[in-house]
């Protein structure tokens, strides 16, 4: 009996069962592997959910250098065909710190400097590039424009010539400016055989004269949309017509600096106000010293005035930071006058903004979850509700500058 | 006792419900280790990933900057024609200073190898300027160097210049030899030339 039992027993040693040893083992080896395993999960968890914030933080960032820097660097090119040739700088201020457009326009409501806010303009590569034929009075509906040869051909029948309206399209922002400073931006609506038709609210700045210059134009205003109360922070584009659209979501902070030219505008020698500009360094020409720009007294405008000792015309802006290097300019000269046209014109600007010669830009994004946030303070503009640890991304800042070449022309 | 042997023969027939044996759940239990270990690694990559991404983003957009403030300088001519160069202005420090620095004035062979100052500035992680100097003051994350070098074919009015955007550490042989560009840094060049109106 005894002999036999042994026998199975042997037989079977596979259902033995284990030894307390190899329990042990086995148990610690589970152990360990399963704890492993918990440990791994618990910051994994926290990984996965963050990095895709994280990368989708630095996709907005990278958005909203990059759109705005496209813009900021084509600021004040202007035209370059016809007879008013030259950059903006030289007619009126292409950059300026505040909103400028048919809705919520900042200068109607006596706002002349944002630190949030940036309008820009230029003139993008086009073909459509004139002059206005007839005299526009300030609530003219349709205009019609010269031929100039830069004009775009068009074929009707035989006849072979250049458009009647120099390309001029519907639904394109067209800019009309004089040589007193004056200009205003619109919207062609429609277009007839000869005539554009004109999109604008209110009515223009002023009457233009015939000969005065209209170009398709780029107009763009930046500015921070804040809401707390819906949780909407957002780099907002305005296209100065009737048009915001949101850029980039989750932006908290955007400001914007600008740095000058330390020397005031100068007419350059040899260049007769009669003549073809570009007449002045910078800043729209004044008239010649028997002509009236209404209100400035004869020979001066914003920019210029006349030398009571040596009746020359000299700049009526001053000279900044011992004349050398770029000066910042403050929020007080940017929005103190000289004004020009003058101080009383709708379309007003200060002719300090002629001076802008770089814009520095601060944006700072933050992560769209909010449960990837903590406390508000120095990592946080708005707080989360974070745990720690892993979930927690801090705010990303970036500054930029932008040296727009048109405005650098002889720099 | 027939019945009982061959109850036990069948259970020992069955290989497939034997169990498994120790170095068997070893060998398992290895290659789960193994694995995850390996998937652990993805974790770790995809955020060095991102920070790296950050990092290189933040170089070149740094880079850029100093390009762009080094461009608005004046460089140009005067309306009687004769050459303007700033050779003063000190563009390490905010705000900008009118003297105390060294403009566009050409920049010391070196200058994108080691920290010289008057070509060099640092930068926090927030892009803020801190000021230049041979070493970075505290807080500092980046470091910007900059060459000024005159066109050989037309020393007196085009230059060249270039950026060099790095994190603070060690460079090593990246510092020796010809000028280099490691991973997360950034490195701009461009050029100026003095235009009349």
């Amino acid at each position: 009996m005894t002999a036999h039992s042994r026998t199975v027993r042997r037989r079977d040693s596979s259902e033995a069962g284990f030894t307390m040893i190899e329990m042990l083992i086995a148990v610690a080896i589970m152990m360990t592997v399963t704890g492993a395993v918990f440990a791994l999960m618990n910051p994994s968890q926290g990984i996965f959910q963050t990095q895709p914030e994280v990368s989708d933080m630095q996709q907005r960032l990278r958005v909203g250098v990059d759109s705005m820097a496209k813009d900021l660097v084509m600021a004040g090119a202007g035209t370059y065909a016809g007879s008013a040739a030259g950059a903006l700088y030289n007619f009126f201020a292409p950059v300026m710190p505040y909103r400028v457009g048919d809705v919520d326009d900042d200068p109607a409501k006596n706002v002349f400097y944002r630190a949030d806010a940036i309008t820009i303009l230029y003139v993008p590569p086009t073909p459509s590039q004139t002059t206005i034929r007839d005299a526009m009075p300030k609530t003219a509906e349709q205009l019609k424009v010269n031929e100039q040869s830069n004009c775009p051909r068009t074929k009707t029948g035989e006849i072979d010539q250049h458009d009647a309206l120099c390309g001029m399209k519907e639904g394109m922002r067209a800019l009309i400016f004089d040589n007193q400073g004056n200009w205003d931006a619109i919207t062609i609506t429609s277009v007839q055989d000869e005539a554009l038709h004109l999109g604008y609210d209110g009515e223009l700045s002023v009457s233009y004269a015939a000969g005065s210059n209209i170009t398709q134009v780029a107009t763009h205003t930046y500015y921070l949309k804040t809401d707390v109360a819906t949780k909407t922070f957002q780099l907002m584009h305005y296209d100065g017509y009737h048009t915001d659209l949101p850029v980039v979501d989750n932006v908290v902070s955007l400001q914007f600096q600008y740095f000058g030219d330390p020397l005031p505008p100068t007419l350059l020698p040899n260049k007769p106000l009669s003549g073809s500009g570009p007449w002045t360094t910078y800043g729209p020409k004044p008239p010649d010293l028997a002509t009236t720009f209404a209100p400035w007294p004869k020979g001066e405008n914003c920019a210029f005035m006349v030398d009571p000792v040596s009746g020359a015309q000299v700049s009526r802006l001053p000279v900044l930071g011992g004349g050398v290097g770029s000066v910042p300019l403050t929020e007080a000269m940017l929005k103190d006058g000289p004004w020009c046209p003058n101080a009383s014109a709708p379309d007003r600007f200060d002719a300090d903004l002629l001076r802008i010669r770089r814009v520095r830009v601060k944006l700072r994004v933050q992560v769209a979850q909010v449960a990837l946030r903590g406390p508000a303070g120095v990592l946080f503009t708005y707080g989360g509700t974070s745990t720690g640890g892993a979930r927690l991304v801090p705010d990303q800042e970036i500054r930029f500058d932008i040296t727009p070449r048109n405005m650098n022309l002889g720099r | 006792m027939a019945l009982a042997r061959s109850r036990f023969s069948n259970f020992s027939l069955s290989d497939s419900e034997a169990g498994f044996s120790l170095a068997e759940v070893m060998v398992a239990t290895g290659l789960l280790a193994t694995a995850l270990v390996a998937v652990a690694q993805l974790f770790a990559i995809s955020t060095s990933a991102n920070t790296s991404s950050r990092n290189t983003t933040f170089a070149t957009v740094l880079a850029e900057q100093k390009l762009e403030q080094l461009r608005a300088l004046t460089w140009g001519f005067d309306p009687l024609g004769l050459p303007v160069s700033d050779i003063t202005t000190n563009t390490a420090v905010t705000p900008e200073t009118p003297v105390g620095g060294t403009g566009l004035a050409p920049s010391p062979a070196k200058a994108l190898q080691e920290n010289t100052p008057g070509y060099v500035d640092y930068v926090d992680a927030w892009g803020n300027i801190l000021g230049g100097g041979q070493n970075s003051p505290d807080g500092g994350m980046y470091v910007r160097r900059w060459s000024i070098e005159p066109l050989p074919t037309n020393p007196n009015n085009t230059l060249i210049l270039q950026v060099l955007v790095a994190r603070i550490r060690d460079r090593g042989t990246a510092d020796l030899g010809n000028v280099a560009r490691l991973p997360d840094e950034a490195r701009l060049i461009t050029v100026k030339t003095r235009k009349s109106q």
